[in-house]
């Protein structure tokens, strides 16, 4: 039922839908930057830009019930301690992608991973 | 085959276009992809290409994606999937009409639901204006490859009834 020509061209389709995927995996989105928005209560606190040559570095946050330290590692971000009670926001481990965020309640402290295009906009409409 | 003959098996095909259009929005998608379908009404535009030509096969289709849409879909559903269908329609007809004997019908009708897929994809992506959609190809053309296996040959053992009935009916016209 099959010709040869299906069977390369099945082959083909499979070759190159991988190569896409692996190529957005690779090189992501071009021309979209990430950021990471530190608010404490409610008011933005410092932003920092995120990817490849993002900084690598440790960051104090002021909270409302002491101090908290955050961790930079070029595209990602965690708690590395904070002085709250059940340390929550320390489990939540790194965030990296747009739409993810670190939360420390008591601190009052909300760390946004967010990106130049889609930041405070819909993600799509329809009707 | 005269022309009003013509006409009257056209619209049939449309028919059952339009009817397997709504059969398909009632089939749940096993696959967790959104936008991914079986594709079931490109079996009736693979019939038209086949049987009459690519013109047949684009006024077939385009008027099953309007009596779709107005009968079970809404206006953005019908932009996509008028899209797709003019797209794939015109692919697969000029595969059909210049490499009949590299690929067969399931080939035609695998080219088919991969151009269907690129052009959905261009469409949203001008809809929602990112280009980030495409990353979403690879999964889509997957799914569409399957899924043009299952019409294609679909589409090879309905060719084979339907042409013995149209034969049939010539050889009856002849007689009478």
């Amino acid at each position: 039922m099959l010709t040869r020509g299906d069977k390369i061209l099945i082959a083909l389709i499979l070759v190159f839908a991988m190569a896409i995927f692996t190529g957005f995996q690779i090189y992501g989105f071009s021309g979209e930057k990430t950021y990471a928005v530190i608010e404490v209560n409610g008011k933005e606190y410092q932003k920092i830009s995120l990817g490849k040559d993002g900084p690598k570095l440790q960051l104090k946050v002021p909270g409302a019930m002491g101090d908290l330290v955050l961790e930079v590692d070029r595209y990602r971000v965690r708690v590395l301690s904070s002085d709250c009670p059940d340390k929550d926001c320390i489990r939540q481990g790194w965030a990296s992608r747009p739409g993810q965020a670190l939360v420390c309640l008591p601190n009052r402290v909300v760390v946004k991973i967010v990106n130049n295009k889609s930041s405070g906009e819909l993600d799509g409409v329809s009707f | 085959m005269s022309g009003s003959k013509k006409m009257v098996y056209m619209s049939l095909l449309v028919a059952g276009g339009v009817a397997l259009h709504l059969v398909e929005s009632l089939i749940p998608v096993p696959f967790p992809v959104p936008g991914a379908k079986l594709g079931l009404a490109n079996i009736i535009s693979l019939l038209a290409i086949v049987l009459y030509g690519t013109r047949e096969g684009l006024q077939v289709n385009v008027l099953r994606c309007l009596i779709g849409a107005t009968l079970g879909g809404s206006m953005s559903s019908l932009l996509y999937s008028l899209a797709g269908a003019i797209s794939s329609t015109i692919m697969m007809g000029m595969i059909f009409k210049h490499f009949k004997n590299v690929f067969s019908l399931v080939g035609v009708s695998i080219i088919g639901s991969v151009t269907h897929n690129i052009a959905q994809v261009t469409v949203a992506s001008i809809v929602l204006s990112t280009f980030g959609l495409y990353s979403y190809l690879p999964f889509l053309m997957v799914v569409g490859l399957f899924t043009g296996i299952f019409t294609g040959l679909a589409a090879i053992y309905a060719r084979e009834k339907l042409i013995v009935n149209l034969r049939l009916l010539d050889v009856m016209e002849k007689r009478r």
